[in-house]
């Protein structure tokens, strides 16, 4: 074997222990534990109950909103469409804290949007609505990116044929577009679940209580040392190996042949 | 019926410029050209799906341009089909189809019907376009656009389908625009023959009259006709023609033409209104024998065989005339029969009907 191989596999190999080694250590190490507090902590619970929930509906807003903005930036080629895709991916390059900051300055009591929600009844800061904005915030990027990419692959003239055959474009995005880029759009809202769950740094800058799992895995290591964090954490890690298993079956299983060629001749 | 005036698009860096030509109601339009011409753009833009950027295109006395592609009353057929896969064949057929019965009655025509209960991915190209065909037809349009959709069929399916369409298009009185890259087909379907090539018509016409009669010596040689000589034409005058009654005159306007390539001489009818500068002579027209023949034909040369090239039943036996190749096209058995050999001599013989001046 050349020598530039066997380098290539050591590097690999080091690096794929170095990413994978953490976790797997973690759920051993407090995996057990974690489980038998989910009986006994209830503070725990409830933040599982928490973030589960916040983290499902940011994911709600962020597909039932990202869809179709994917779909037209996918599809529509109107002057400025290269900026309006750059500006979608900006919350994924800023620090977290930083766009928990923005958030306050957009949400808070004092701006505009979060006086006239407050007004309304509906607190976003310090509340669960705070935390579902943060989780949208630094995750909807990531499905809206995911939902191009499985508009991008369904090929137009799939959808050029339906048009002659008498739907118009909307009926053609329900009937076609949508059942042919399904897979990859539930595998980007899969993705944005898991990335919500794990957020941490907008979160506590919006909103610190109630508590999500992340922020209350911080807390207890601030609080009582990595011991306490140590069942928190592990819990934390297996809610967001489950979304990553479910994605992994639906990429694994077979898909339907969408790309059979044909040049524009 | 298709009516496009100067139509242009553009899809990238190609453009589809100044598209002009005329497929009337219930007549069968096939557009040649080689690939990369813009045929499948030219059927897109049609459809609507590709934006009309310039000129007019009416369908059926409509104008077109704000017509969104579902209100064009037309179907379209990709070669590779395009069939759904998330639907069982028999949903294909059904998508756009206005009765059920209708769509089956259609499939069934096709042989595509016996297919409806495979999955799409197990199908083959061939079979995809028939589904394809049948799913286009079932919605009933009034205008038919076609991307080679017999390219994946096997010779004799190919055959048998083409037949059937050509009965559906005459019973139904639809218009039909196909593209392909086989001249047999074009001869074959054609009422209409529109060449393309670098997203511009080169000639529009009746199929015939378009090979028989090439614009340009691209166009000739583009469609395959193997005798293009340059050359100077000079009007014989009017009177004197004694071989033009053995030739049926082409009529009123022909004259007898003299016209000069090389050491050539070739007899021709034209119109005394152009100054052609190419005479272009299919194989298939120039006749072989191995004795001098007596006959109507105006045109007789003596030549040494160069070249035999055998393709299944038609052989092309090259000549060298004076110095200038003269290519026949004639069965492979007639060429048995004549026992031709490289190397030895040969007559060929044409009517000046056959010589087409551009």
């Amino acid at each position: 074997m050349p020598l530039a191989s066997i380098l290539a596999a050591l590097l690999g190999s080091i690096l794929f222990l170095f990413l994978v080694a953490p976790i797997a250590q973690l759920v051993a190490t407090a995996g057990g534990e974690g489980a038998a507090r989910l009986v006994t902590d209830a503070e725990l619970r409830q933040a599982l109950a928490l973030t589960a929930a916040t983290a499902t509906a940011a994911t709600l807003l962020g597909v039932l909103g990202g869809t179709p903005i994917a779909y037209l930036v996918e599809r529509w080629h109107f002057r400025g469409r290269a900026v309006v895709a750059a500006l979608l991916d900006l919350p994924l390059l800023i620090p977290h804290p930083v766009a928990g900051i923005a958030l306050l300055l957009v949400l808070g009591r004092e701006s505009a949007v979060g006086g006239a929600a407050l007004d309304l009844g509906l607190r976003i800061v310090g509340s669960p609505a705070g935390i579902v904005a943060a989780m949208l915030f630094v995750s909807a990027p990531l499905y809206i990116s995911g939902a191009r990419e499985s508009f991008a692959r369904v090929d137009r003239r799939y959808e050029a044929v339906a048009r002659t055959l008498g739907d118009p474009r909307w009926r053609v995005f329900r009937r076609v577009t949508l059942p042919l880029s399904g897979r990859g759009l539930v595998a980007a809202a899969v993705v944005m679940w898991a990335r919500a769950v794990s957020e941490f740094g907008a979160i506590v800058v919006i909103t610190y209580n109630p508590k999500t799992v992340s922020v209350l895995s911080y807390d207890r290591f601030t609080s009582f040392g990595l011991h306490e964090a140590l069942p928190v954490a592990a819990i934390l890690a297996l809610l967001a190996l489950l979304p990553l298993t479910a994605l992994r079956a639906l990429r694994y299983e077979r898909r339907p042949e969408l790309d059979v060629g044909g040049g524009r001749a | 019926m298709i009516e496009a005036r100067g139509l242009s698009a553009r899809v990238g860096a190609f453009r589809l410029e100044n598209i002009t030509f005329t497929v009337p109601k219930g007549a069968y339009g096939v557009v040649i050209g080689p690939a990369g011409s813009g045929k499948t753009t030219l059927l897109e833009t049609i459809a609507g799906i590709t934006p009309q950027t310039g000129g007019t295109l009416s369908l059926d006395g409509r104008p077109a341009l704000d017509l969104p592609p579902e209100q064009r009353g037309l179907g379209l057929v990709y070669q590779h089909g395009y069939l759904f896969p998330h639907l069982s064949v028999e949903r294909n057929i059904a998508y756009g189809a206005p009765d059920a019965a209708g769509a089956r009655d259609v499939a069934t025509r096709l042989g595509a019907w016996a297919l409806r209960e495979r999955a799409v991915e197990s199908l083959s190209g061939g079979e995809r376009q028939l589904v394809a065909l049948a799913r286009a037809l079932a919605r009933r349009p009034s205008i038919l656009l076609l991307d080679e959709p017999f390219s994946a069929l096997d010779p004799r399916r190919r055959d048998t389908t083409r037949r059937e369409l050509r009965r559906i298009h005459r019973e139904w009185g639809m218009t039909v625009l196909q593209v392909t890259h086989d001249f047999t087909e074009a001869g074959l379907l054609g009422d209409v023959a529109i060449l393309l090539d670098a997203g511009r018509v080169l000639q529009s016409g009746k199929p015939e009259e378009v090979f028989r009669k090439p614009a340009s010596p691209y166009v000739a040689e583009f469609l395959g006709a193997e005798n293009v000589f340059a050359g100077t034409a000079r009007i014989l005058p009017d009177s004197a023609p004694d071989w033009f009654a053995g030739d049926s005159p082409a009529g009123l306007g022909s004259h007898a033409v003299e016209f000069r390539t090389g050491s050539l001489t070739i007899y021709a009818v034209a119109n005394a209104a152009e100054s052609p500068g190419y005479a272009v002579i299919r194989a298939e027209e120039v006749l072989l024998s191995l004795e001098p023949q007596a006959s109507s034909a105006r045109n007789h040369f003596r030549g040494r065989i160069t070249e035999i090239s055998t393709l299944g039943a038609l052989t092309r036996v090259t000549l060298d005339v004076n110095g200038s190749p003269l290519v026949a096209a004639l069965t492979t058995r007639s060429a048995q029969e004549l026992a031709l050999a490289v190397g030895g001599e040969a007559y060929a013989s044409f009517k000046a009907m056959a010589v087409h001046l551009c």
